[in-house]
């Protein structure tokens, strides 16, 4: 048995366990979502950044970035959520920077 | 609009009463004069007359607050009431998923020294499909023209689930999490050059794999950390074959073995800054289950640096990409008995390589024309084990002008100077037109 514990092994244990910490985490301690889009631009952690400077410095460090009339607000969604994960953007940053490219068109 | 200002009406006859009300009270002057019987009758026919209209007014306003019992109030422009049917429409008409179609085309003349030259063209829709907020599916394919007709190539098809602002999980076929480059940059609309660096693609990094994997990233000071672990059916040793014996094969889909790769990255991201540093790694034991291979164990590791911000001194933008990495396969020895013709042979295959690329656009200059144009410069190079088969050691420096129609649609030449170890050149120059959507 102790030698089907190995690393792989491990670390999926760990994962798993990673990942019931993170729901036990949302579901008794998780942060309370806002939808006022200035609280989310000023409570994106200690950085204290707007959504546009989110947007700027997250996507420039990639490609240049799209201008925000590019794409509908649904479209905006969809690829938000699809660079949050691949930028590792948390949600807050996520949702701040969605709603400044909704209220900039 | 009538109903409008009967609700004004309603609201200030309250005031109206005390202002009128507060003057009588005020009419015991100095001189002791009080209100005549005329002026009090004459105020109490107007309350009493307001009072009737605020009546009516509540009336009429239960009875539009009933519609079956009433017909529809005409029309009488914009209100909170008409607005908000209008503005769930689009969600009606839409649905409640989210569909979208990125990606990016490109067409590439490639004229290598003792190659034949030839275009080339390829295209690679992502398909990204939003369940609800929380579930993403993600897909890739790229179609490209081989020798026999169109290839067709799953890149990625991804299911990922936001568990909080900082957790997200994933499982399916991902982009190696432990290559920034291949995640990051590999697309040809970002990636500034026509081709891409040697070691980190097509190199001695994973590319995609199959598996699982948690990722994120949270605030740290005025810094954010980006992580990313993952399991995965890991790489396979090449052991059959004399060119390549000692390396991975990272296309091992249908694993060959019940040990599982673990991999991952972390990052350090300041935004003030525009810089980020990172580090990947990935284990694993990739020979064949119940061969002698089965306990060879493979090591990679790999450090990363980018780094884009305005220079108000160079008038424009830099954009600066460095990755360096180094894998390791234990001892082994191939061919033991030389029934394959090339053995035995002995040898632990260690490789490394890397590249760095500095790119430089003026987008502060006064002249429209100039600020499309952005000016790359890379190094990259890839070194093999010694004793080792196979590949050999090769160090490219590339000379690269983009001229961008649009912000993800630009046309590339570039010229690169690449000397394989003890073999002739292959200088080659190329052209590239590519468009991101």
């Amino acid at each position: 048995m102790t030698s089907k514990l190995n690393r792989p092994g491990l670390a999926l244990i760990a994962l798993v366990l990673f990942a019931i910490a993170g729901f036990c985490w949302e579901a008794f301690a998780g942060p309370k979502k806002t939808s006022n889009a200035e609280n989310e631009s000023s409570n994106t952690g200690n950085m204290q950044l707007s959504g546009e400077e989110l947007w700027t410095m997250n996507c420039r460090q990639c490609h240049n970035i799209r201008p925000p009339t590019m794409y509908s607000n649904a479209q905006w969604d969809v690829i938000v959520h699809h660079m949050r994960v691949r930028a590792n953007i948390t949600g807050q940053e996520q949702r701040a920077i969605v709603e400044f490219l909704k209220s900039s068109k | 609009m009538k109903k409008y200002f009967h609700h004004f009406l309603a609201h200030l006859m309250p005031v109206f009463i005390l202002c009128v009300l507060c003057p009588s009270a005020g009419a015991q002057d100095p001189e002791g004069g009080y209100v005549s019987r005329k002026e009090y009758e004459e105020l109490k026919q107007q309350m009493l007359a307001l009072k009737k209209e605020l009546e009516s007014i509540k009336k009429e306003k239960t009875a539009v607050a009933q519609p079956a019992a009433s017909p529809a109030p005409p029309a009488a422009g914009p209100s909170k009431e008409t607005v908000q049917p209008t503005a769930s429409l689009e969600d009606l008409v839409l649905g409640t998923t989210k569909f979208h179609i990125a990606g990016y085309a490109e067409s590439t003349f490639e004229a290598q020294n003792r190659n034949i030259s030839s275009f080339e063209a390829s295209f690679n829709p992502i398909f990204l499909w939003e369940l609800t907020p929380k579930l993403l599916f993600e897909s890739q394919i790229e179609l490209s023209l081989g020798e026999e007709g169109t290839d067709v190539e799953l890149e990625f098809a991804q299911m990922t689930y936001l568990l909080n602002d900082y957790i997200t999980l994933g499982v399916g076929e991902f982009l190696a999490r432990s290559n920034v480059f291949v995640e990051r940059f590999q697309a040809l609309w970002i990636n500034k050059l026509p081709d891409r660096p040697l070691a980190v693609y097509d190199g001695i990094l994973p590319e995609k794999i199959v598996g699982i994997e948690v990722r994120g990233g949270f605030p740290l000071g005025p810094t954010r950390t980006k992580y990313a672990f993952y399991v995965s059916n890991g790489p396979k040793l090449i052991t059959d074959d004399p060119s390549a014996a000692g390396m991975l094969d990272w296309d091992n889909f249908s694993d060959n073995n019940d040990d599982k790769a673990v991999g991952g990255r972390v990052g350090l991201f300041v935004p003030m800054l525009g810089m980020e540093a990172g580090y990947g790694f990935e284990t694993a034991k990739p020979g064949d289950q119940g061969t002698p291979f089965a306990h060879v164990r493979s090591w990679l590791q790999s450090v990363d640096f980018n780094m884009n911000r305005d220079c108000d001194f160079l008038k424009g933008a830099i954009d600066l990409h460095a990755q360096y990495a180094w894998t390791r396969v234990d001892h082994a020895v191939f061919d033991p008995d030389g029934s394959l013709g090339f053995g035995p042979l002995s040898f632990s295959n260690k490789r490394d390589g890397g590249y760095v690329q500095v790119a430089y656009r003026p987008t502060k200059v006064d002249v429209d024309f100039l600020r499309n144009f952005e000016g790359i410069f890379r190094w990259d190079h890839l070194n093999h084990a010694p004793g080792g088969p196979g590949a050999i050691d090769e160090e490219r420096w590339t000379l690269g002008l983009d001229y961008w129609l649009g912000p993800s649609t630009a046309i590339k030449a570039a010229y690169e100077w690449d000397k394989p170890h003890g073999q002739p050149n292959t200088n080659a120059v190329l052209l590239q037109a590519v468009m991101g959507f």
